[in-house]
């Protein structure tokens, strides 16, 4: 049965051939005769009032249609704080602001027409990072922010720049500082960058005589799109339908709800007719949501033995110009805020904070790179002061079953992964004791760090999946699910779950890669992680309710109760004797007997699963189960540093992760892969480059730099099972865990090469050169 | 996508090319010369740029020629980036014009629109500087023959409706040692922060430099300082340094003061190699 045991196989992925020949299709890929477009003028101010906006010359223009300004539709969306209008109405928080939206026939003409519209603004004072949005002083980004309504739970306080505080209180911290014999603190901080997915956004949208919406977007959350478009317009639900082909790559990117909008506002303004407004990468980078900055301070104290006992946290959050996103991501932080350590006396307070910069939205990991960058940086100097091998520090303070979380939390063998583990396996991998620090001549030594991390997820208390199998007149199944193929592989790893349960050959699996609304069943979004735990959950239900049903219809036939019967290879058999059986192929869609007689009917499995006993967070203490469990794992990075010119290699970068169980080794490897090298990215280069007037400088591929093929590290993988009893076959989430140590362990790399403390992102040799003069210049 | 209309017209020699451009200068077109096209598509995408007409060079036979001639080497101004590294005839022309953008935008860039672009680094000038190289401009007086420094200052100064048709280069400084050292802000693919081209033509070097300031240039005054071997190496950077002839770029690439940094270490490097055995 070899071949059937198809846990844990590399089974290719499901759309690959059509990937590699050109043939997959995305979003902007579809052209249809008719189809109208759509171009945005936006603000070229961070913060300004709009004092008039001139359309004349604009429609002017051959083959406009339409021109919808904010004003025309006055109202504010986002979650969980409406606080956004799609297009501004009477002030822009950003530069890049949509303001003006132009329908023509062909896109050169909306375009044409985009640039003609003239925009009067009275600029206000720009507040141009989280210090200054935090000050007393500062100019209020939201006047109204009191008022806002508040869709999910969040704490937005008035007359402040603060969108979100979540506090954290457990233990006694007065008590565990007395404790202390040993205390650091690290002050970190990195600016807003971006998702920079290779697909921008991009969305259609239509309204048909009867009424119903139909959206095509690029998107990780098609199901989201149809509630928010039935709220805002008062549409019935089943009345609007999303479709999403595969995504081009999202990263979080595409969580938000922006260019759907937009698309509805335009296709309304001209009839309902079908429209389409794709993303420039411009566009992508700062109109659309960013990628989060944060400064953070956290202190930490211990015994001299390096046993943690308190940490003192504060994670500002810039969450640009409205709160979307990034007031759940502060949220998240704030539940995971002490890694994964085991900490008994914690304060943490974790704000999201208005600034006049793009509006930021989930970003692999969810806030979980960024918090652990702190955490780990902190950790870091702490094992430096205690003269402590810093995997060592690590391994004695690793969270374990008997702990509790920030939010209190009892952890237990199966919602929380198995940290020493993956410690213990990092060290042979990256051979960590021959030392971290070597000088290997010619100006350049070699150095290594780590990083540790975990990750919960922080979704609805009442997120879930659904999936329905439906039977081939072969006997082959159809999988329909709500998961977006971003290119994480989930619908190849959900095929492979239905194979195992129901023991066919993986060839046997059709999965559908599209997402429509009206036929899919819902997943929540594709996102957090969840989409496999979730999803397979769901599967793993159908696959078994379509097994009853074949036995049920097969016990007739072969004249047996349905217990005694098993289902395999496509046949359902007598257990005791498997030669006794009946083809799946024969009863799928009802069996029929020799004289014609017809009984059962067509199977459909159908399965559901929704996430259990989360609750919400204590808006005092924290205190709450926010997601399902813990992935945990340490990461590490070796680079080659001159220490004459400051430039560096990545020579290597390493995870052990537990995965709880790996369902396709070569799609995790990947997963894990392409996250470690988004981080390595974001580590070393990415990040906004604002004027002090909040003008992005650097909004092209130009400017904004991604790491490219060949720069890559070699990397080493490795996985630790430690089953969680909730997941489909034991697994646990995977999809953001490749990222989130990784700015942390090249950061301590760096650190540890250059001699210097380097707490700041990205990590460019000219960093490092000014932390170094800075250094000395201290000491003078 | 670019919003506007343009003509565009693609004239097969010198001086078809000039009278089309009086002519359509004339009609108000506000016409330009096109090469490899990656500027003017870029810009007029971002209405950074506007023509009513372009004229496209690359079908003109003298800006094609890639050759060597009575010991001189010829190169025409639509040969690209691209196939200037992989012939390689001129080893310290290839090393610095593959620098330039990526390999995908060097099939298109040429040599001819490197040098004459808007855009500040304008790599690909360097080694004309370093060999005294001659320039071939045509226009409505017709072909004139320049040395390349009576030309390019800080960029290429030709009037309404010239345009580079060929660089000359004897062939004495195609195998010179030299050095071509490209520093970034951290990744290959990325404009400079400083790139320096040097020779060594007898035991004297030459520097040229782009992504320094905001021009690329060659200076003498540098050069004295830096072939001043009766003091310090490091002094003799240092006094270099001192007489660049513009103030430090700073942008998002890297800060002024930075770049001083990175200057001095690379002009290090370079001294070393060149003043040691020989370039490569």
């Amino acid at each position: 049965m070899s071949h059937l045991d198809i846990i844990g196989e590399n089974v290719p992925r499901k759309e690959a051939l059509e990937k590699v020949t050109g043939a997959a299709k995305y979003t902007n890929d579809d052209i249809r005769p008719g189809l109208l477009h759509v171009k945005m003028t936006t603000s070229t101010y961070a913060h300004a009032n709009i004092v008039s906006i001139d359309t004349s010359k604009a429609w002017k223009v051959p083959g406009v249609r339409a021109i919808v300004t904010g004003k025309q539709f006055p109202f504010l969306t986002g979650t969980p704080l409406e606080d956004r209008p799609p297009i501004a109405i009477d002030k822009v928080r950003y530069y890049g602001e949509p303001v003006a939206v132009v329908v023509a026939d062909y896109e050169f003409q909306a375009k044409k027409a985009a640039e003609l519209i003239k925009v009067a603004y009275e600029p206000l004072p720009v507040v141009n990072s989280v210090s200054e949005a935090i000050k007393r002083t500062a100019p209020l980004i939201h006047e109204n922010l009191g008022r806002y309504k508040r869709v999910e739970e969040v704490y937005p306080e008035d007359n402040t720049n603060i969108a979100n505080r979540t506090k954290i209180r457990k233990g006694d911290m007065q008590k565990g500082w007395m404790k202390s014999e040993v205390i650091v603190t690290a002050n970190v901080s990195f600016p807003q960058s971006d998702h920079a997915a290779m697909e921008t956004r991009c969305a259609r949208a239509e309204i048909l005589p009867d009424g119903r919406a139909i959206i095509h977007s690029a998107s990780q959350s098609p199901f989201v799109i149809k509630k928010v478009i039935s709220r805002y317009f008062q549409i019935h639900p089943g009345k609007v339908i999303v479709h999403t082909p595969l995504v081009g790559g999202a990263f979080g990117g595409k969580v938000s709800i922006q260019l759907e909008f937009i698309a509805f506002l335009a296709s309304y303004a001209v009839g309902g007719r079908m429209v389409k407004i794709v993303n420039t990468r411009e566009e992508d980078f700062i109109t659309s949501p960013v990628h989060i900055g944060l400064d953070a301070r956290v202190k930490l104290g211990c015994t001299k033995s390096g046993e943690l006992i308190a940490a003192e946290i504060i994670y500002l959050f810039d969450g640009g110009a409205y709160s979307d996103r990034a007031a759940i991501i502060s949220r998240a932080a704030a539940a995971d805020c002490t890694g994964p350590y085991n900490i008994e006396n914690v304060w943490c307070d974790s704000l999201c904070i208005y600034t006049n910069h793009p509006y930021a939205t989930a970003f692999r990991g969810f806030g979980h790179s960024e918090l652990t960058f702190a955490i780990e940086r902190a950790m870091d100097l702490l094992a430096n002061k205690l003269n402590m091998d810093p995997l060592e520090l690590r391994l004695k303070n690793a969270i374990a079953p008997g702990n509790t979380s920030p939010t209190q939390v009892p952890l237990n063998v199966s919602n929380i992964g198995d940290l020493s583990k993956c410690l213990e396996k990092l060290r042979g991998l990256m051979n960590w004791n021959e030392g971290q620090r070597i000088k290997i001549g010619n100006n350049k030594v070699k150095a290594k760090g780590i990083g540790c991390f975990w990750k919960n997820s922080n979704t609805p208390t009442n997120a879930g999946s659904g999936a329905v199998l439906t039977f081939n007149p072969d006997g082959s199944i159809s999988l329909s699910c709500g998961v977006v193929e971003i290119g994480q592989g989930t619908k190849t790893a959900l095929a492979q779950i239905v194979a195992e349960t129901m023991k066919m050959d993986i060839n046997q699996i059709h999965v559908r890669m599209e997402v429509n609304t009206e036929t899919n069943p819902e997943h929540w979004k594709t996102a957090a992680s969840r989409s496999l735990f979730m999803a397979g959950r769901a599967v793993l239900a159908a696959a078994e309710d379509a097994i009853n049903q074949l036995r049920e219809v097969a016990s007739i036939v072969l004249r047996c109760a349905p217990e005694e019967l098993a289902v395999g290879r496509g046949r359902v058999f007598l257990k005791s004797e498997p030669n006794i059986g009946i083809s799946i192929q024969e009863i799928a869609y009802g069996y029929t007997y020799p004289n014609g007689n017809s009984i059962g009917g067509q199977v459909i499995g159908r399965g559901s699963y929704i996430l259990k006993h989360l609750t919400k967070l204590n808006p005092e203490t924290g205190a709450g189960n926010p997601g399902p469990e813990w992935t945990v794992g340490v990461q590490a990075v070796e680079v080659e540093f001159d220490i004459k010119n400051y430039t560096y290699r990545i020579i290597k970068a390493a995870s052990v992760i537990d995965a709880g169980k790996v369902i396709n080794m070569k799609a995790a490897y990947g997963q894990i892969m392409g996250g470690m090298c988004l981080g390595l990215s974001f580590a070393s280069r990415e990040a906004f480059s604002f004027s002090s007037t909040g003008v992005i400088q650097n909004t092209q591929l130009r400017t904004y730099k991604i790491m490219r093929l060949g720069e890559n590290p070699k990397y080493i993988i490795d996985f630790v099972e430690t089953p969680n009893i909730e997941g489909p076959y034991g697994l646990r989430g995977l999809g953001e865990m490749g990222v989130i140590g990784i700015p942390a362990a090249l950061a301590n790399s760096l650190s540890l090469a250059s001699e210097v403390e380097l707490n700041q992102l990205p990590l460019t040799p000219e960093l490092i050169w000014k932390t170094k003069k800075g250094d000395q210049s201290d000491l003078v | 996508m670019i919003s506007f209309d343009f003509e565009y017209y693609k004239p097969t020699s010198i001086i078809e090319a000039v009278n089309l451009f009086q002519y359509l200068h004339q009609k108000g077109k506000k016409p330009i010369y096109y090469a490899g096209g990656t500027e003017i598509i870029t810009r007029a995408r971002r209405n950074d740029l506007s023509m009513k007409a372009v004229i496209d060079i690359k079908a003109i036979p003298e800006c094609t020629v890639f050759q060597f001639q009575d010991n001189k080497l010829i190169i025409g101004a639509v040969i690209t980036l691209t196939h200037l590294s992989e012939v390689n005839v001129f080893p310290l022309l290839s090393r610095t014009s593959s620098g330039a953008a990526d390999h995908t935008a060097r099939n298109k860039i040429t040599l001819g629109g490197n040098i004459s672009g808007r855009i500040i680094y304008r790599e690909a000038v360097l080694p004309f500087l370093l060999s005294n190289s001659q320039v071939v401009i045509a226009g409505p007086k017709g072909i004139k023959y320049a040395s390349i420094h009576q030309v390019f200052k800080k960029t290429l100064q030709v009037e309404a409706g010239e345009f580079l048709v060929q660089v000359i280069t004897d062939k004495n400084y195609i195998n010179l040692p030299y050095v071509v050292a490209r520093k970034t802000k951290i990744q290959k693919v990325e404009y400079p922060l400083a790139t320096i081209a040097a020779i060594k033509r007898k035991e004297q070097i030459r520097t040229a430099f782009s992504g320094v300031c905001s021009f690329p240039f060659r200076s003498l005054e540098m050069e004295k300082e830096l072939n001043d071997r009766s003091v310090p190496l490091r002094v003799r950077i240092d006094r270099a340094i001192s007489h660049l002839p513009g103030p430090l770029l700073s942008n998002v690439e890297g800060t002024a003061e930075y770049r001083k940094f990175v200057l001095g270490n690379t002009l290090e490097d370079i001294l070393e190699i060149l003043e040691g055995e020989r370039g490569c």
